[in-house]
């Protein structure tokens, strides 16, 4: 596995965590899965945590879908 | 040198409109109210606007000055987003209806929801300072909502209302602890009010900036402060509350933090520390500027403060400027409170069905708009307002009379 791919699967199963009934797809947004603004904070914060991660929020909020930001966190992490 | 909040007081309206009636009417998806944790919204009336709020927040607090104490009120800040006038100042009509010294300083500030704290702080310094001894200083924090449905999920989340912060030597609802704060600001466009009659808002930015600046505050405190324990050193926190929900989630953030605390082990802590803050927020909506002295107000009404306590507030305001700070409470704060009825006067507020609420909105918005001359037919709220248990003297708007507003005491 790369380190793209270790990242989209704690992305993954964050969001999973969050919103237990979300069908992800990495070309959605958050709020296209159903996340609300509290929703999206906890999504970012638990990925940043699990990661190791110290970041500030507004670093991601233009951030057009799932995928992208695991393109933005894959390369904090590298 | 001891200085802070001598007396405290909210006005929130006279009517509201139950969150989940305002989802249905609307169509909002009501699986969203969980996050939300809001149960109603005030409402302002068409006579109401941010003078009337302003002094209806204020008069219980000067009416229990004696007189030789209302003299000494040397220093009055308005903080609004709800200017009047590029030049007059809503602090010029506040000072009229509240009768206060002629020698006293007038003026107006504003930064979004944070200007009244940049108010009291700078309050407390001159307070504390000695170079006026036994001044007192008010600070209103006053506003109105121009909100509609283009409002979208913000629309069952704002406030009106105001907020009145008397500023002295004999701090009996909230010692500052002085020299502690922390601020952090910068500029972005999260969410603005570009003219009269609508706000722009920027969700997720504004959310973000919110929990970034809180971050970066605490920092800033701690490196001011020795011996900072966010888990500890703070028995309640009382925070700027765009919806309760936020919160919640920025008392998350702060845990998992500074205390190493994961998000599932936090929920006891946040219902000892932080519910408590949230009692009246939840029922009002975000009072701008004033919100963190609602959810202070909310506070000290319901949590135990028998042996003091020390809380640590929060203050956002979009544009953005923030601060964290604190401060002590005890039995006196409950005591000087009480005698408010903050709690009566939210639950004397007449409910308004949707029907109702939506046909107040086009007057309602247009309450900012400069006009020469109008007249607000105070009478055809009527209806409403016999519904409603204020119990005492209100003033309302009566209209502009070359551009010069006009008001009355009515007796409610």
């Amino acid at each position: 596995m790369t380190m793209r791919d270790d990242v989209e699967l704690v992305v993954h199963q964050q969001i999973a965590e969050i919103l237990p009934s979300a069908r992800i797809s990495g070309d959605l947004h958050l709020k296209d899965l159903g996340a609300d603004s509290v929703d999206r904070v906890e999504i970012l914060l638990g990925v940043l945590d699990r990661l190791g991660l110290r970041a500030p929020l507004s670093d991601f909020r233009d951030v057009p879908n799932v995928d992208a930001l695991v393109d933005v966190l894959a390369e904090r992490v590298s | 040198m001891t200085a802070g909040i001598e007396a405290l007081n909210v006005y929130c309206g006279v009517a509201q409109i139950p969150v989940r009636a305002l989802f249905e009417g609307r169509g909002l998806d009501v699986d969203r109210m969980g996050n939300l944790m809001m149960r109603n919204r005030s409402v302002g009336l068409p006579f109401e606007d941010p003078v009337t709020n302003a002094v209806n927040a204020a008069r219980p607090v000067i009416d229990r000055l004696e007189p030789a104490e209302k003299d000494r009120v040397e220093l009055l800040i308005t903080s609004t987003e709800s200017g009047l006038d590029y030049s007059k100042s809503v602090a010029s009509y506040v000072h009229e209806y509240l009768g206060l010294p002629t020698t006293c300083r007038v003026v107006e500030v504003k930064q979004a929801c944070y200007a009244a704290t940049a108010a009291v702080q700078m309050a407390v310094a001159y307070v504390a300072s000695g170079i006026s001894p036994g001044a007192k200083a008010l600070v209103i924090a006053t506003d109105v909502a121009l909100v509609d449905e283009r409002g979208q999920y913000a629309e069952p989340a704002t406030g009106a209302g105001a907020a009145a912060v008397l500023i002295g030597e004999d701090p009996r609802v909230l010692t500052v602890d002085l020299g502690a704060f922390g601020n952090h600001s910068y500029e972005t466009m999260d969410s603005a009010r570009p003219a009269p009659t609508f706000d722009i808002a920027d969700s997720d930015r504004s959310l973000f900036a919110y929990l970034d600046c809180l971050t970066n505050c605490f920092e800033d405190y701690r490196s001011r402060v020795e011996d900072v324990d966010f888990a500890t050193t703070f028995d309640y926190l009382a925070m700027h509350t765009p919806f309760a929900g936020m919160v919640k989630a920025a008392h998350r953030k702060l845990m998992r933090e500074f205390a190493g605390t994961p998000p599932a082990q936090a929920e006891e802590d946040f219902t000892r520390r932080v519910l408590p803050s949230l009692t009246y927020p939840s029922m009002v909506g975000n009072l701008c500027s004033g919100s963190v002295y609602l959810a202070l107000c909310s506070l000290i009404d319901h949590a135990p403060l028998d042996g003091g306590a020390r809380v640590g507030l929060y203050s956002y305001g979009s544009g953005c400027s923030s601060e964290f700070f604190s401060g002590l409470v005890d039995h006196r704060s409950a005591e000087e409170l009480a005698a408010m009825r903050v709690g009566d006067h939210l639950a004397g507020r007449c409910e308004l069905t949707f029907e109702e609420y939506a046909g107040l909105l086009p007057a309602n918005l247009r309450c900012l708009v400069p006009e020469q001359d109008r007249r607000v037919d105070v009478e055809a709220y009527e209806g409403i307002l016999d519904r409603a248990r204020a119990g005492r003297d209100l003033l309302v708007n009566t209209g502009t009379k070359d551009y010069h507003r006009t008001y009355e005491w009515l007796s409610i």
